[in-house]
């Protein structure tokens, strides 16, 4: 019927309006990384039951690629970033 | 040859036919309004947003946080796209022809719009010159509060055929009329 | 046919009187009835026949939980079957129709079944209709279907409206009795938004149906009092015939208003059913309890219902249930109802009371068998006495209604259906809702409180506990006094033994105990299987008055507790939800959003057939007078602009408008060719990849200055390119100072195309556009003869010397006409989307047909795209791979048939010429086909197995799916100018 997510830029909106792009955490590897990162990064996924990041497009509101932070089995959601802040602090880290 | 300049107006074939008298609930459709995309460089996002919202004779409504659109009924495209430009940091595209906008107002206008958009439009909420990009009739749209029963839309133009039909249908419990402002 | 209705009292309009038929026959009732109330009033208590062994049945409860009398309500288009009696609110003209029963309701030749009813236990189908499994399909279903069964469903259309809204408040209160009332009205009085939404048509729940009074007033009186007040509040807003039918994510509710199913006459300005979301921050569950009903011997003969149903018939619709009623009950209910009937002058018989002893007040004169139970029920289509036991001692006791009453289960339904399971509660001998968080609570009955007095004080209770999270709390709490109120509180009684009769635990599935019984001893013990396994607790009132029971019945043969046994899951919808409610407005021509082109009228003035694409209409092809097949048509589009012109409708392509510094380097970045020399006022051709290497989307991009490119796409993953740069800029690639918009809809573009294309278009623009002004692949801003800026791209896909031009949106139809004005002498002509798909076949362009997510851009002939010298692009690191490089892959080819006049379909598989056709030969497929007339034969693009290779080779064209064989020469895949010395022109 609805989920709704709380984007940083727009406010609370119904899930229709999000496209989801799926895991957050994986980095694009440098273009000279060994053939192993760039098959993780492509293909490999942990598809977690639990606490998850992913990618949230907000299509039909702001257009920003947003990060969820979020219980993939009940969908409590314990944070919404923008993406470019997410990559930020992780390149900070 | 010299070609005859005629514009057409996407909704004049949803809107003909005989105009009554508006009711209390309306929608009007502003004929050739002008709108532009602002789009902020990196960086540059809160100066173009000052001078944006210091602009004379256009109208601001937000659509991310570095991107805008600049609205204007009153000037020409010309006017605005050279008022636009002076701004430091800014890109900006003429969209006036690819957006339609329409004004919803009236005693009900909220109860319509609840069957339109999931974001809660009550006054202490979405307030009075508050915008956002949101969708409206299953459609990318840009909605504005402009007055206490007011309401600006902005939707694509392949698509507003389908959002107005919508909106009317929507308003047709409460006696919604429609026509071009001008 | 005896009147059961009252000289007096209830909550009906006596002076508004309105006709209604059952089967056929013609009744009175009041306004403010339902269905089933005014059925009753008439002495209708056969109601219906029960699913499976055509039990006659009568109406069980007052409620939306209802089993057994469910009927087809309304005619022709809005006949609308397996509706409760329980919640049809009575309207003048209102045809019901019972379901399951041929040829009448009173003579029903399914009622074999029940003779036969020793072989249709638990499981029966499954048992019995399992071998051999070529008869499910064509002998058992169907006549299993015909047998068992609800009401019809129309054929025809809906002709009503649906539509679905929003709502926003600070708490919604579900249910509007006692409880929801006292919680609308603390949390209204304190200013905060308020929804209350009831599924009844009149707000007041239980409190309509009781004989107690509350605040010194009736207590229907008091309910109408409150109602007015919360009504008279801006903040408040009231929502009858609403059910809350489910809890999803987020605090977000789902309800259905019923907003004229009560209308004789709908008006076609409102819709017949509306779906509501409603974004609530806290919630209070207010629903209710359900009473049980005990399980006897025969206590599904019509006559026999709760407790509770027989009071609010009486209190609430003024209605007598029987002439001599008789109770059978384990607590408080019965007392109060022996009572009430009484003092409407309703003939009592007896109380039964399963218990030793209470402590309930005692009519005055009414005599009550304690430690008594019923255990048989004499009657047919209407209970006509009850066989009562004692110590072992039976006695018949004449009665024509039987009101029972086995304890209460709080309605917790919503607060389970995300996965958190109900508890059981061995002091209220219930199950009661589970912790879900403070943001929704259950309150009052809901919540195991028993008695008026308690439900209205925690109504106002949990309001003041909501209102404080919120921050909002002001006031105290002021609860009314309750006069007269009795004990509904009882002891368990599950079963009933020596029961004479099928005793049923589940009136709608004819599931009795025996049926458990059975499940258990042959192993489908949890109670999820018991369910599958006996059918308990399924259909359309999921268990609502039976699965308690279910519980208790099955903890008892298994001697454990019932909170062992636990309940089945609880998912939404509460009740039954139309799908017209859940469509909304998304049906037929508005099942989706239409998006038009600009130029769709001027497409439609030149007569276009429309094609759907995605949710784009875009002109297919232009018949002509005298043309009769689309073929014809475009055959001739084809061949007039490889000889003279001719303009099509492309403005369905994406275009993105991009800015910055970093804007030629980002497009390097996401590009697989080069971009960084593209110079001002140039188009080029890019290919997208994946980042697995395989191509993603191809377009063009054009530099209009230094830093300002626009890229257009296919119209098809417009979108998806315009997430993917956003998703590159916004993640990978911070440092670079780029900014984008889609300008798809500010511009209408066309495509002129043919020989004479240019002395057409020169006729159209001021500026220069001979080879040498404009060469191929020139981009510029134009003005248009009458002064309208534009902009020009000497881009081809039909493989002819070609522009495109865009002009803003709303001018494109007037710029349309000139252009076909000005080409009226050459012959121009319009064309659409297939006779450009033939255009580009016989220029050997790709398409998605070809990128269909599996091709490299080798594959399809185009490895020279691939600029590995950049240090970095999308797609490039994987494009290595092996087998991506590998020799066989499938390669573009051409293909042509040997013999000229066979055709080559698309989707055809490839095979080694003499191969045996089978799909272990198989070597490629055809992936385009079309009849090109510019040749005179049909043609197509395919993917074959190291095909450039193969040149000159004979294959098969083997369609198994539509019985072709077609021989096949192939190759290269440009069939027209290969030298492109048509685009230089
Ligand atoms: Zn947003």
């Amino acid at each position: 019927m609805a989920s709704l997510i709380t984007c940083p830029h727009c406010g609370t909106r119904p899930k229709e309006e999000f496209s989801i792009r799926g895991a957050a955490a994986p980095k694009r590897p440098s273009p000279t990384a060994k053939d192993e990162a760039w098959h993780r990064y492509v293909y490999v996924r942990d598809n977690p039951k639990g606490r998850y990041q992913e990618y949230w497009h907000h299509v039909a509101g702001c257009r920003r690629f947003l990060v969820v932070e979020r219980d993939n089995l009940t969908h409590e959601v314990f944070g919404v970033t923008d993406a470019a802040e997410f990559e930020r602090a992780g390149a900070a880290e | 040859m010299s070609i005859n300049l005629l514009h057409r107006h996407v909704l004049d074939d949803h809107i003909s036919g005989f105009e009554t008298d508006p009711n209390p609930n309306h929608l009007s459709v502003i004929r050739r309004p002008v709108i532009f995309s602002v789009l902020a460089h990196a960086g540059r996002e809160a100066e173009v947003a000052e001078a944006l919202w210091n602009a004379e004779d256009v109208a601001p409504r937000f659509c991310g946080p570095s991107e805008w659109l600049a609205v204007s009924r009153t000037v020409g495209a010309e006017t605005v796209a050279g008022m636009l430009s002076a701004i430091a940091g800014a890109s900006v595209v003429d969209q006036s022809d690819g957006r339609v906008l329409m004004e919803i107002f009236g005693p009900s206008v909220r109860k319509i719009l609840s069957r339109c958009v999931a974001v809660d439009l009550h006054p202490e909420v979405f307030e009075e010159g508050q915008s956002a990009a949101m969708l409206c009739c299953h459609a990318t749209a840009n909605v504005a509060r402009t007055g206490a029963d007011t309401f600006e839309i902005i939707v694509p133009r392949s698509l507003a055929g389908s959002v107005f039909e919508e909106l009317m249908e929507m308003g047709r419990e409460h006696a919604l009329t429609r026509g071009f402002a001008d | 046919m005896t009147s059961y209705r009252l000289g007096s009292g209830g909550a009906v309009n006596r002076g508004q009187s309105l006709n209604f038929t059952f089967d056929g026959r013609t009744y009175k009732g009041f306004e403010g009835d339902t269905l089933s109330s005014a059925l009753l009033a008439n002495d209708q208590m056969l109601m219906a026949r029960s699913f499976k062994y055509h039990r006659p049945r009568g109406v069980v409860t007052a409620s939306s939980a209802e089993p057994n009398a469910l009927m087809t309500i309304g005619l022709g288009s809005r006949a609308e079957p397996n509706a409760r009696a329980t919640v049809v609110e009575l309207y003048d003209g209102l045809a019901a129709a019972s379901q399951n029963r041929w040829p009448s309701l009173r003579h029903d030749f399914g009622a074999v079944n029940d003779l036969f009813s020793p072989f249709l236990g638990a499981g029966f189908y499954y048992k019995t209709f399992m071998w051999p499994g070529v008869l499910w399909e064509r002998l058992y279903e169907p006549l299993i279907r015909r047998a068992a069964g609800l009401g019809k469903v129309t054929m025809q259309a809906d002709p009503d409206r649906y539509e679905k809204s929003w709502a926003h408040c600070d708490l919604l209160v579900i249910g509007a009795g006692p409880t929801g009332l006292m919680a609308a009205l603390a949390a209204g009085r304190a200013g905060i938004r308020v929804v209350l939404a009831d599924e009844g048509f009149r707000l007041g729940g239980s409190l309509l149906s009781e004989s107690a009074a509350v605040g010194g007033q009736p207590a229907a009186e008091f309910a109408a009092e409150v109602v007015e007040e919360l009504a008279s509040l801006p903040n408040v807003t009231l929502m009858p015939r609403t059910t809350v039918f489910g809890w999803y994510d987020d605090m977000v509710f789902g309800g259905v208003e019923r907003v004229q199913k009560h209308v004789a006459s709908p008006s076609p300005d409102l819709p017949m059913e509306r779906l509501w979301r409603i974004v609530a921050k806290r919630a209070i569950l207010a629903a209710g309890a359900e009473e049980r009903p005990l399980v006897f011997g025969g206590n599904d003969k019509p006559g026999v219902m709760t407790a509770g149903a027989a009071r609010t018939y009486l209190n609430r619709y003024g209605v007598a249930v029987g002439g001599k009623v008789a109770v059978f009950t384990n607590g408080g209910s019965g007392y109060r109802t022996a009572a009430d009937l009484l003092a409407k002058g309703v003939d009592v018989t007896a109380i039964i009371d399963a218990r030793p002893q209470s402590a309930d007040p005692v009519p005055d004169g009414l005599r009550v068998i304690r430690n008594g139970s019923v255990i048989a029920t004499n009657g047919r289509h209407r209970i006509e006495g009850l066989i009562a036991e004692r110590s072992g001692f039976e006695e018949v006791i004449g009665c024509d209604a039987l009101a029972m009453s086995g304890g209460w289960s709080p309605i917790v339904h919503l607060m389970c259906q995300r996965g958190t399971k109900p508890v059981w509660s061995d002091e209220k001998q219930a199950f009661l809702a589970p912790d879900v968080g403070g943001a929704f609570v259950a309150a009052g009955s809901a919540a195991g409180h028993a008695s008026l007095g308690d439900c209205l004080k925690d109504g106002s209770a949990k309001a003041h506990a909501a209102l404080d999270s919120l921050g909002r709390l002001v006031g105290s709490l002021e609860t009314p006094e309750v006069e007269g109120e009795y004990d509904p509180s009882f002891a368990p009684l599950w079963y009933v033994p020596g029961a004479r009769d099928k005793a049923f635990v589940d009136f709608q599935n004819d599931v009795h105990v025996g049926d458990l019984g059975l499940a258990q001893r042959e192993g489908f013990r949890h109670i999820e299987h018991t369910k599958r396994y006996t059918t308990a607790g399924m259909a359309t009132d999921q268990g609502k008055l039976g699965n308690v029971n279910a519980a208790g019945i099955v903890a008892g043969m298994r001697g454990v507790s019932p909170a062992e046994i636990g309940t089945t899951t609880f998912r939404p919808f509460y009740t039954p939800v139309s799908f017209g409610a859940l469509a909304g407005t998304a049906r037929a021509e508005h099942a989706a959003p239409v998006r038009t082109s600009p130029l769709h009228g001027w497409a439609r003035k030149n007569g276009a057939t429309f094609v759907e694409s995605g949710l784009w209409y875009r002109s297919a092809w232009f018949p002509r007078e005298g043309e009769k097949t689309w073929r014809e048509s475009v055959d001739r589009e084809v061949l007039n602009v490889r000889a003279n012109a001719g303009l099509c409708d492309i403005s369905t392509l994406g275009k993105i408008e991009i800015f910055g510094q970093g804007a030629a380097e980002f497009l390097n970045r996401i590009y697989s060719n080069s971009f960084l020399k593209l110079p001002v006022g140039r188009a080029r051709y890019g290919l997208m990849l994946r980042e697995d290497g395989i191509v993603f989307d191809d377009g063009t991009v054009s530099r209009l200055s230094e830093n300002h490119y626009v890229m257009t796409t296919t119209t098809a993953y417009a979108a998806d390119v315009l997430a993917h740069l956003e998703f590159s800029a916004q993640t990978f690639w911070r440092e670079l100072d780029v900014r984008f918009v889609s300008a798809t809809d500010q511009w209408a573009q066309m495509s002129l195309a043919g020989p004479k294309a240019r002395i057409i278009m020169s006729r159209v623009v001021q500026e220069d556009i001979s080879d040498t002004a404009f060469p191929f692949l020139a981009v510029r801003d134009v003005t248009l003869r009458g002064g309208l800026k534009a902009r020009l791209f000497r881009i081809s896909f039909s493989g002819e010397l070609a522009y495109e031009l865009a002009v803003p949106a709303g001018y494109s139809e007037a710029v349309a006409d000139s252009i076909m004005d000005a080409g009226r002498e050459e012959g121009i002509c319009a064309y659409g989307v297939e006779a450009l798909n033939v255009l580009r076949i016989e220029k050997g362009h790709v398409t998605h047909s070809e990128l269909d997510g599996r091709t490299t851009p080798d594959d399809v002939g185009l490895g020279r795209m691939m600029a590995m010298q950049k240090p970095d692009f999308i797609g490039r690191r994987l494009s290595t791979r092996f087998g991506l490089t590998a020799a066989d892959r499938l390669q573009l080819v051409g293909l042509k048939p040997i013999e000229a006049d066979k055709e080559i379909k698309a989707g055809a598989h490839l095979l080694k010429d003499g191969a045996k056709p089978s799909m272990a030969n198989d070597q490629g497929f055809v992936s385009s086909a079309c009849f090109s007339p510019t040749l005179g034969h049909f043609i197509a693009l395919g993917m074959l197995k190291s095909g450039r290779e193969r040149i000159g080779e004979r294959v098969m064209v083997w369609d198994g799916l539509r019985g072709s064989e077609v021989l096949a020469e192939v190759c290269p895949p440009v069939f027209v100018d290969p030298e492109n010395r048509k685009l230089h022109l």
